[in-house]
């Protein structure tokens, strides 16, 4: 069976007007204002998102801290290194290639001369 | 139909749109006052419930105040605002739909409908409406209940004319169809 009802597109109009009518009442509207005006004011509603942006928020300083912290650590060591590495530049008399460099250099200089006084 | 101010009510609601732009809390609130009605006709025609309707008007209202230094005054606010409107509508439809999956609202809440209506034909109506897409619900509603014309219910939802008069044609089907064919099987 067919619903004469529905026959017509009227109909549904008129069942559609009836399902989305609006408030009529004035003081739905004033209490629906307020609750805009409010919810502009404090910048949205308190949903997760909310929430999350929140908790980021002090996540984000604490990992500014955590990048900070590490970049000092890599700095300090950097120049721990760079003053080891001077200290012992420092406190070795002669460099034991320089030495070796020297001695096998003098060698021939030393028999020119023993040869030089042994030939006068 | 869009825009609820005329001649000089418009040249009235563009200065209170000027003051808010500068500011004014007083003449955002004006601007509340004006157009919050047509905003919840707007939003409820896309969302399936009154609350979420409700939800919708704020979130839209919020989302025009953070936005109105970069409305030119010249144009006419109406339409400009019930496309944030729409938008906010069609975005809280769609993490209604994250969220819930497909279970439809078996308890919505309706508390201004018609007491003529009887209950079985609200919950049939309801029924079919779902079957329907969020669009051509949106449609079928701004054009018939609220009044729109195709061209405004096209610059509200962000689509050509002619897709709203399609959406509309093929609405108005699917509910003859759904709800005869649900009264036949009764």
């Amino acid at each position: 069976m067919i619903d004469d009802r529905w026959s017509r597109e009227s109909d549904v109009t008129d069942a559609l007007r009836a399902h989305y009518a609006a408030p009529t009442d004035e003081r739905y509207w004033d209490a629906l204002e307020a609750r805009i005006l409010a919810h502009v004011a404090r910048g949205g509603n308190e949903g997760w998102w909310s929430a999350l942006a929140e908790m980021a928020r002090p996540a984000l300083a604490a990992a500014a801290i955590l990048v900070l912290v590490a970049g000092a650590a890599v700095v300090h060591t950097h120049q721990l290194d760079a003053r080891n590495a001077y200290a012992s530049v420092i406190s070795a008399a002669v460099p034991p290639s320089v030495e070796s460099a020297a001695r096998v250099s003098s060698t021939p200089d030393g028999d020119a001369t023993v040869n030089y006084i042994l030939s006068h | 139909m869009l825009a609820p101010v005329d001649g000089d009510g418009a040249a009235t609601e563009r200065a209170i749109v000027v003051a808010a732009q500068r500011g004014s809390d007083e003449a955002f609130g004006a601007l509340v006052r004006i157009h919050q009605r047509r905003a919840y006709s707007v939003v409820r025609a896309i969302v399936l419930s009154h609350e979420d309707a409700e939800d919708a008007v704020q979130e839209g209202f919020l989302h025009a105040h953070r936005a109105l230094d970069r409305f030119r005054p010249d144009q006419p606010f109406g339409a400009w605002l019930y496309r944030i409107m729409a938008n906010a509508a069609l975005d809280l439809v769609r993490r209604r739909k994250v969220r819930d999956a497909d279970e439809l609202p078996e308890n919505v809440a309706l508390p201004f409908r018609d007491p003529a209506e009887s209950g079985e034909l609200r919950e049939r109506l309801q029924q079919a409406l779902t079957h329907l897409t969020d669009r051509q619900r949106a449609v079928i509603v701004l054009h018939d209940v609220e009044g729109f014309t195709h061209g405004e219910i096209g610059r509200t939802l962000g689509i050509p004319e002619g897709t709203a008069r399609s959406d509309l044609h093929h609405a108005r089907a699917t509910l003859r169809r759904l709800l005869q064919n649900i009264r036949s099987n009764s």
